[in-house]
């Protein structure tokens, strides 16, 4: 089988590792382990690797410094595997640079879904389109336009820059804290309960359920996601 | 008013002053011959001096007069006679007399002036001496003790009375007189004398302790009479030092029990922490790993395909537990800290139903969100767990295929939320127990659980300040409602668009 790329795994229990390896080497990735932050960082300076799945609690350093170390060199996709209630760790590993994360215990399906969507926006991101489909809305980036099922849907500027955001980091988490700052800029005084109010807008104007978004997620304690 | 020590004390320097006076003209006459008159003034002039530096101001006036008589009949011609040959000796008599006199004053009120030295003084010293056993001072007996021993010198005694956190004087509890003073003195941040409001006889001080931040007791202080204002302001400087040292020892006691308080929590949460990654961490292998062999196995024999499966399953069910448990532990440890913050409702419904996608596969989901709903004050995470958890219970005990709803509204005061569903509903009479720990609708049945959903549900509304409660629909179905203080959102600014 071709292989897909190189992917540098970094998990402390050997169990985990081995099956997180079987599974992406089915998917013909090439799988290099490392049972800790060092020894990870080593080989992933060596290795040229495409990805990085990364545990957030590993024994010799902290999960959110392995994410920093490695952005300071390299930009692809950081997957990040932690625990249900480390919501906090979860917010300064995407801050510092992480795509995605996984809570633990996760299915091999779901695994392979988020490795998918993270290299896949990779694809994505290198080719921009001047418009973008979802559902029955069509957003057209050059005039600035939304359009649901052919009608006109009016947008106020800021319900636009935040869809905007959104759309152009598909399947990416984005923390409240970066959306405030994309959207209102980096001397922002507005608090998040404003993203909250116009997170809904554009649910209420854009979702067929809004109380069930299909596209408009909200991740619980970190901030919101556009899925297609 | 003097004691009967002074008076008597008082007329030995009289007789001692007049002894003195007699003495001197005694030795004097024999000297008449070769001193000059005026010489011999100055003699009385001196006796006159010398009393009035050692046996005070009335001898010394005494003793002035008495030196112009003892003069004028013994020494000036005539002798033994008032009467005067030379007028000018009159002049000799008014010098002298005046001058005793000047004499007499300043001496005595210079003396006085250095007794209030040495008195002032002697205070300043019991002062600073009181202040250094405050300050060094470690619990409130120690206080009391450099308090009792700072009034034992200055004739009264002194009680301290200390507001517990309720506002009361736990020292006071059989004096309610008394109380009633302490507080009047609190309310008007002053001194109140106990002998302008009833007739006994000793004379009782109440002081407010009053320290920078707060009123923190009162000084009793029971004194024989009161001396004035001295007394007063001596009063007023030790109410300062004390109230000083009950505020300091008021804080190193908060910030010894908050260092406790933090040092717990630490080790209460990496206690927590440690246990969910240790037990997490072989549960998340077995999924994997179940997971895997469940999708390797698909095309073979459906037996070891169905146990791949059954593992996993129940390998999940197992971490769902221990999330529970852990949670349960977690907010029964003590304190819960809650992120809160202004939030909407819809956008935890939405995750919460689309975490639980696959437990509510077969029951259809209908929302009804009330338009232009308030922000709300509450945290994210722990509200998304309560719904997850009354929307899993729905799931659980309904028959497949049936909707679940959810609704939120307001309710007077208060944010709520229904969950229901159109299953069996709870046992009846059971619906207040429901929410107690590893309290089941039946207690051995065969679906999967051990009763503490709804009791973190409970614990995490309660956290909120919120109420939980479970009731059986009239058309049937249980239905939940939790309900959140509405309290005062922050006001959100309309968007202002350019034309």
């Amino acid at each position: 089988m071709n292989s897909v790329g190189n992917v540098i795994l970094i998990e402390d229990d050997q169990q985990i590792r081995r099956f997180v390896k079987s599974a992406l080497e089915g998917e013909g990735w090439k799988v290099f382990e490392a049972e800790s932050g060092e020894r990870g960082l080593i080989e992933a300076r060596s290795r040229k690797p495409d990805l990085l799945v990364v545990d957030l609690g590993l024994p010799d350093m902290d999960g959110v410094e392995v994410v920093t170390e490695f952005r300071k060199w390299t930009t692809i996709p950081v997957l990040i595997l932690s625990a249900r209630i480390e919501e906090q760790e979860k917010i300064l590993a995407l801050d510092a640079g992480a795509d995605d994360y996984l809570t633990k215990p996760f299915g091999v399906g779901e695994l392979l879904a988020r490795v998918r969507a993270v290299t896949r926006r990779r694809l994505q991101n290198t080719m921009a389109s001047p418009k973008m489909c979802f559902a029955d809305v069509e957003v057209d980036f050059i005039r600035r336009s939304v359009t649901r099922n052919g009608v006109a849907i009016h947008l106020t500027p800021i319900e636009y820059r935040l869809l905007s955001v959104l759309l152009s980091n598909i399947g990416k988490i984005m923390s409240h804290r970066r959306l405030m700052h994309e959207v209102w800029g980096p001397n922002n005084t507005e608090s998040a309960h404003y993203l909250r109010i116009y997170m809904s807008h554009l649910r209420q104007k854009l979702e067929h359920d809004p109380a069930q978004p299909a596209h408009l997620l909200t991740e619980t304690g970190i901030g919101y996601r556009f899925e297609l | 008013m003097l004691g009967n020590s002074e008076t008597q004390q008082l007329k030995r320097n009289y007789l001692f002053a007049i002894l003195i006076c007699v003495v001197i003209t005694m030795l004097a006459t024999p000297l008449r011959q070769v001193l000059d008159l005026a010489n011999i003034v100055m003699l009385f002039l001196l006796v006159v001096f010398l009393v009035a530096l050692k046996l005070g101001r009335g001898p010394a006036i005494m003793s002035a007069i008495l030196a112009v008589a003892l003069f004028d009949v013994f020494f000036v011609p005539p002798r033994f006679s008032f009467t005067v040959n030379n007028a000018q000796y009159l002049i000799t008599f008014s010098v002298m007399l005046a001058v005793g006199l000047a004499t007499a004053h300043l001496t005595a009120k210079l003396s006085k002036h250095a007794a209030a030295a040495v008195d002032r003084e002697q205070n300043t010293r019991r002062l600073y001496e009181l202040a250094r056993d405050l300050a060094g001072a470690s619990s409130y007996d120690e206080i009391s003790k450099a308090l009792s021993l700072f009034v034992a010198w200055s004739g009264y005694t002194a009680k301290l009375h200390l507001l517990d956190a309720n506002g009361e004087f736990p020292s006071l509890s059989q004096d309610i007189a008394f109380t009633t003073i302490a507080h009047m003195a609190i309310k008007q941040g002053a001194l109140v004398n106990t002998s302008q409001l009833s007739d006994e006889g000793s004379l009782t001080l109440v002081l407010p302790l009053k320290s920078p931040h707060k009123v923190r007791g009162v000084l009793e202080a029971n004194l024989e009479k009161y001396v004035g204002d001295v007394d007063k302001e001596m009063l007023e400087a030790v109410v300062n030092l004390v109230a000083i040292a009950v505020e300091r020892l008021h804080y190193v006691a908060l910030t010894q029990q908050t260092q406790l308080d933090a040092t717990s929590e630490r080790l209460r949460s990496s206690v927590l922490s440690s246990l969910s990654h240790d037990l997490r961490t072989p549960l998340t292998g077995l999924v994997g790993m179940a997971d895997a062999l469940a999708l390797t196995t698909a095309q073979q024999s459906d037996s070891v395909h169905n146990a791949a499966i059954a593992i996993r399953d129940q390998a999940l069910a197992m971490s769902h537990l221990l999330s529970n448990l852990l949670e349960m532990a977690r907010l029964h440890s003590g304190k819960v800290a809650l992120r809160k913050d202004w939030r909407l409702f819809e956008d935890v419904i939405g995750s919460a139903i689309k975490l639980l996608k696959p437990t509510l596969a077969q029951h259809p989901v209908t929302v009804t969100l009330a338009p232009d709903f308030p922000l709300v004050e509450f945290d994210d995470v722990l509200l998304e767990r309560v719904l997850c958890n009354l929307l899993e219970n729905a799931a659980k005990y309904s028959p497949l295929e049936s909707p679940i709803e959810i609704r939120e509204y307001i309710s007077g005061e208060c944010a709520c939320i229904d969950v229901s569903d159109h299953g069996a509903g709870f046992p009846a009479g059971k619906t207040e127990s429901l929410f107690h720990m590893f309290e089941r609708g039946e207690s051995e049945s065969s679906t999967l659980g051990v009763g503490l959903g709804l009791a973190i549900c409970s614990a995490i509304i309660e956290a909120h300040c919120g109420t939980i409660k479970a009731v059986n629909q009239a058309q049937g179905g249980a239905c939940v409602t939790l309900c959140l203080p509405l309290g005062k959102p922050p006001i959100v600014n309309p968007e202002i668009e350019e034309a």
